[in-house]
């Protein structure tokens, strides 16, 4: 997930402990594990264990350089959409940061104390988002998942990249959209706006003909028609 | 005295309404009284008259006992009532004729022959053989003896073979229409006194016969009914004597004058033979709506309006002379639509786009009378002129109100126009539309939404103005005039909806001018509070109100103190006076921190301490932008006083140590803002009044020119007032006020929502939405409301529904 790296470790860093954990992984993959452990049943101990090959001895939380030999260790990016439906399982507090309790709960729900049986679960966690009520969970779930705790609102960058991530196959219009914040002049995006994002894009059709001028859309979709129109026009004319 | 000749028309009805009394009273009471005597023809046969009712009764009588006789019961009857009596024995009897009386033979031939020569020679206009005594007695005699019936078929066909030969004289072909009609006229005026005259010799047949029979028509009729059967019906003399009588009429519509008892005699000859609605008046009402149709069209093309509705006004005038010389009256209800119609119904869109515009413009009083009463003639005509007057109302005030240019002269004028413009329509409807409570209406509507287009800045100006009015110094108005003046400017007040935006503006001038002491009058401004507070109410005036006493209030804290350091010892002979104003009555105003002189910082002090003194746990805080002196100075030519404000005052002092200052130095020492401070350096340098002389000399102050104090000045007043210099200051004093009022509107925007929805709990956004335009009293768009909605949201104090956003949710 981009933000999360963006805002965590500057780009300097950040190329700094990809090479760091591009080394440390090497070294795990010569632990070599009976294949049919993934058919046991799950394990607390072997959970916490688990855990800590992501954190340092002592430490409690997944940060997010353990983050990233994690997805790879599952094999999945940490942009995938995936991730976050794990997050949302997970019911993580902090983009990049798995602490031991979310863990703890949310694998033992899951039945999982390896990449085996993670990687099993990954599908199931890929339909969860197919499903129009629990993606509505999860898309309002992101929202504070990517906030800063100390933020009431998500910076319009995050808001455009978890926006991209979320319905940016979804919604026809997203390019339009993406567009549009780029040239307004919102710096942040409230939890308000976010959530009527995703109803916007589920209700009004492309061509906004049944977008309603006095419903109860916030300011920011009334100026994102307005504008769509204008350019429509433009092109038009 | 031909009937069809009396004077007013209803005397004919009259006339049979009267015989048809006669009629019952013939019937019912028996009466022998003698009838009232203005249908008998002639003075002379009255006499006669006189006697023939008594004769008949008689004569009935005699009748009655001749057939009851035979019986005899009336007479026992009368016998046994008469034996009742004591003291009477004899007795009456009564017989009758042993023979019956017995008519001469060919009584009946003869006597009808002498009528029938009296009726020719009636006919023929020759003088009549037979005394008219006699003959009335032949005819009574003949109808005593049965022979009514026979008389009255001879003497129609008698008056029938007459009236028969009377048409060929309308046959000829050569007449013309003028002729014509003169001698139809005299034909049916002959007519009428013929029929008079034979009635009054047949009066007993009409009397008797007729009224015993009522399928049979009195003489009268019958003479009617002949004329109208053999002349009128003819269908060539009905065409010509209806064209003749249409032409005489057009002819007169084309202003020539004709002969108007002409057409009154044909006319009333139409009614009286009751062919008036068939053969008249069907064709008159096709050519009239013809004629109008036409003219109406031609002349709203060529004429002018006003031109125009004085035209038609005319013809209306015309019309009701025409209805009331010689046309009959059921006529006019019909004729009158008809004019209005053509005239003015169809042209009602045409005639208010063309003219009423700028009839109004040019206030053309008379013009919008006329049109005012011509259009309350038709249907819907009243609403289409208010209607087009509002229209006309909203666009010239938008011209007022409106400045794209943004051009400062026409926004000074503003007020003034609109009270101006205010007046001249109010006198057009007093005046022109009879204070028609549609078009006050009307009016207060249309003021209400042009005043409105423009946002804020009208009632900014009109603040403004009400300022300029009440300022002292202001002398073109007495206190009467002045007071009719505000109730004007109430009016205006009234239309505005942004009246937070006045109340600011309002204040900031109240402010002023209660502390520069420049109020004209305290009786105007405590006026002007009332109406404020009587048309908004006591929460719009709660803080003029405040202002108001906090002066009086420091005027008691001023006497308070003079006291108190009268026993101090006090530097310096500095007056000091304060205002103590309280925080959030007065406008805001920006706290600037300069360099007081020591004496003024020690005086502060004193008071300061003296106030705290009395009121304590208050806060002081010196508004150093508000304060003015008097400062005495001595030039060359003599003593001055100067009145001018705290910051010139500082500038000034600093002349007492020394002669030439820069104006870095005089930043310094004052600490001045620098705006402020070539404000007030300009004010003093380069004004009207000055007291220090710039270099270089130019007309702005630059922050290295140099200032050195005027020993050579010279005014002709001893107290100078040096003014600062304001414009730019009222700009940014505008721009923030403006802004005020939009905060203040922003926070009562969160109140209302919040009370909305603390009450409802759960509101659907449109109906929120509503709530908050009922409730909120400035002009507010819909975007602004969604802002400040989100704002709620985003601080938790609403929440929208999860399923449905269009809901929202109060959070506790």
């Amino acid at each position: 997930m981009p933000p999360r790296r963006r805002r965590r470790s500057p780009s300097g860093e950040d190329s700094k402990t990809k090479r760091a954990r591009v080394g440390q992984s090497t070294k795990q993959h010569k632990i070599q594990r009976p294949l049919a452990e993934y058919s046991l049943p799950f394990n607390g101990k072997k959970c916490i264990s688990w855990f800590h090959e992501y954190t340092g001895p002592d430490e409690d939380t997944i940060a997010p350089e353990g983050m990233e030999k994690f997805c790879e260790d599952i094999g999945v990016e940490p942009e995938n959409i995936v991730m976050l439906s794990l997050a949302w399982k997970l019911d993580a507090k902090n983009m990049g940061f798995f602490t031991l309790a979310e863990w703890l709960k949310g694998m033992s729900d899951l039945q999982c104390d390896n990449v085996e049986k993670l990687q099993q679960k990954l599908d199931y966690l890929r339909g969860l988002l197919e499903d129009h009520v629990v993606f509505k969970t999860i898309y309002r779930y992101a929202f504070d998942f990517a906030r800063d705790k100390d933020q009431r609102s998500i910076d319009i960058e995050t808001a455009k990249a978890m926006l991209g991530l979320l319905l940016g196959k979804k919604w026809p219009m997203f390019g339009m959209f993406n567009q549009f914040l780029e040239q307004s002049k919102y710096k942040v995006m409230n939890k308000d706006q976010w959530c009527n994002v995703l109803e916007f894009s589920r209700t009004i059709k492309p061509d906004l003909s049944n977008y309603d001028e006095d419903g109860a859309w916030p300011v920011l979709l009334d100026e994102f028609v307005e504008w769509t129109r204008e350019q429509q026009q433009q092109s038009m004319g | 005295m031909p009937l069809s000749k009396a004077p007013e028309p209803q005397l004919h009805d009259q006339r049979k309404s009267e015989e048809n009394n006669h009629h019952k009273k013939r019937r019912f009471s028996g009466s022998n009284q003698v009838p009232p005597s203005h249908h008998t023809p002639a003075s002379k046969k009255s006499r006669q008259d006189d006697s023939s009712p008594e004769m008949t009764d008689s004569q009935k009588r005699a009748n009655f006992s001749a057939l009851t006789s035979p019986s005899n019961g009336l007479n026992k009857h009368a016998s046994q009532l008469v034996t009742n009596k004591p003291g009477t024995t004899k007795k009456l009897v009564i017989k009758n004729f042993k023979e019956k009386p017995k008519l001469p033979e060919n009584y009946q031939q003869q006597t009808w022959l002498m009528l029938k020569e009296a009726v020719e020679a009636i006919h023929k206009k020759c003088s009549i053989k037979s005394s008219l005594e006699e003959l009335y007695k032949a005819v009574e005699n003949m109808c005593s003896h049965k022979m009514s019936a026979t008389l009255y078929e001879n003497l129609k066909t008698v008056c029938e073979d007459h009236v028969r030969d009377n048409i060929h004289q309308f046959l000829g072909e050569t007449m013309d229409s003028g002729q014509f009609l003169k001698l139809m006229d005299t034909c049916w005026q002959a007519h009428c006194e013929q029929m008079i005259m034979i009635r009054s010799i047949f009066l007993f047949l009409d009397r008797t016969y007729v009224l015993q029979n009522s399928t049979i028509a009195s003489i009268w009729d019958m003479g009617l009914e002949l004329f109208r059967v053999y002349i009128i019906s003819n269908t060539l003399v009905q065409t010509r004597t209806v064209d003749g009588l249409l032409m005489l009429i057009e002819r007169e519509r084309n202003g020539e004058a004709v002969d108007r008892l002409l057409l009154k005699s044909l006319l009333r000859m139409l009614s009286d033979l009751q062919i008036y609605q068939e053969a008249f008046e069907v064709k008159f009402l096709a050519a009239t709506d013809r004629l109008y149709c036409a003219e109406g069209q031609k002349l709203m093309h060529e004429r002018e309006v006003p031109e125009y509705l004085s035209h038609v006004d005319k013809r209306l005038n015309e019309e009701t002379e025409r209805l009331y010389h010689y046309l009959d009256q059921s006529t006019r209800k019909s004729l009158v639509t008809c004019v209005e119609k053509n005239l003015l119904e169809h042209h009602l869109t045409a005639i208010l786009q063309k003219g009423l515009d700028m009839l109004l413009e040019q206030n053309r009083i008379q013009d919008l009378t006329l049109m005012y009463q011509l259009f309350s003639r038709v249907k819907d005509g009243l609403k289409e002129l208010y209607v087009a007057c509002a229209s006309y109302i909203k666009k010239s005030g938008k011209m007022i109100v409106i400045n794209p240019d943004n051009d400062p002269d026409k926004d000074r004028d503003m007020v003034q126009s609109l009270l101006d413009f205010k007046d001249r329509i109010d006198n057009i409807v007093a005046v022109c539309f009879a204070k028609n409570e549609k078009f006050v209406n009307a009016v207060k509507e249309a003021f209400e939404t042009f005043i409105n287009q423009r946002q804020n800045k009208p009632a900014e100006f009109i603040a403004k103005y009400v300022d300029s009015k009440l300022r002292a110094g202001n002398k073109e108005a007495t206190e009467e005039e002045l007071e009719r003046l505000l109730d004007k400017i109430m009016v205006l007040f009234r239309f505005i909806h942004g009246k937070d935006v006045f109340e600011a503006f309002y204040k900031k001038d109240l402010a002023k001018r209660l502390l520069v002491g420049k109020s004209a009058s305290v009786d105007a401004e405590k006026s002007m509070l009332s109406k404020l507070k009587q048309e908004c109410g006591g929460g719009f005036t709660s803080k003029l109100e405040g202002m108001f006493k906090d002066m009086e209030l420091s005027k008691d804290i001023m006497l308070a103190f003079r006291q108190h350091t009268s026993n101090l010892d006090v530097p310096g002979s500095i007056d000091l006076n304060v205002n103590i104003l309280t925080m959030g009555y007065w406008p805001t105003y920006t706290p600037m921190e300069v360099h007081l002189p020591t004496e003024m910082v020690k005086y502060q002090e004193i008071f300061t301490k003296f106030y705290l003194g009395k009121h304590s746990g208050r806060k002081l805080q010196w508004q150093s932008t508000l304060g003015h002196c008097v400062l005495r100075a001595t030039f060359a030519g003599g003593d001055k006083e100067l009145q001018v404000s705290l910051f010139q005052t500082l500038c000034l002092l600093m002349f007492n140590e020394g002669h030439v200052f820069s104006f870095e130095e005089i930043k310094q020492a004052t600490a001045i803002e620098d705006g402020e401070l070539k404000r007030t350096l300009q004010s003093l340098a380069c004004g009207r009044a000055r007291v220090l002389i710039k270099s270089p000399k130019s007309k702005d102050v630059d922050a290295g020119d140099k200032f050195k104090f005027n020993n050579e000045f010279k005014h002709k007043l001893f107290r100078i007032k040096i003014n600062q210099i304001q414009m730019k200051e009222t700009q940014e004093e505008n721009v923030s006020t403006t802004e005020r009022v939009f905060q203040d509107r922003q926070y009562q925007v969160d109140a209302a929502i919040v009370r909305i929805m603390k009450t409802r709990k759960l509101l659907s956004h449109n109906l929120l939405i509503t709530e908050l335009y009922n409730q909120l009293k400035f002009p507010v768009k819909p975007s602004d409301l969604k802002k400040r909605i989100e704002s709620l949201i985003d601080r938790d104090y609403m929440m929208r529904d999860k399923d449905n956003p269009n809901q929202y949710h109060y959070v506790a």
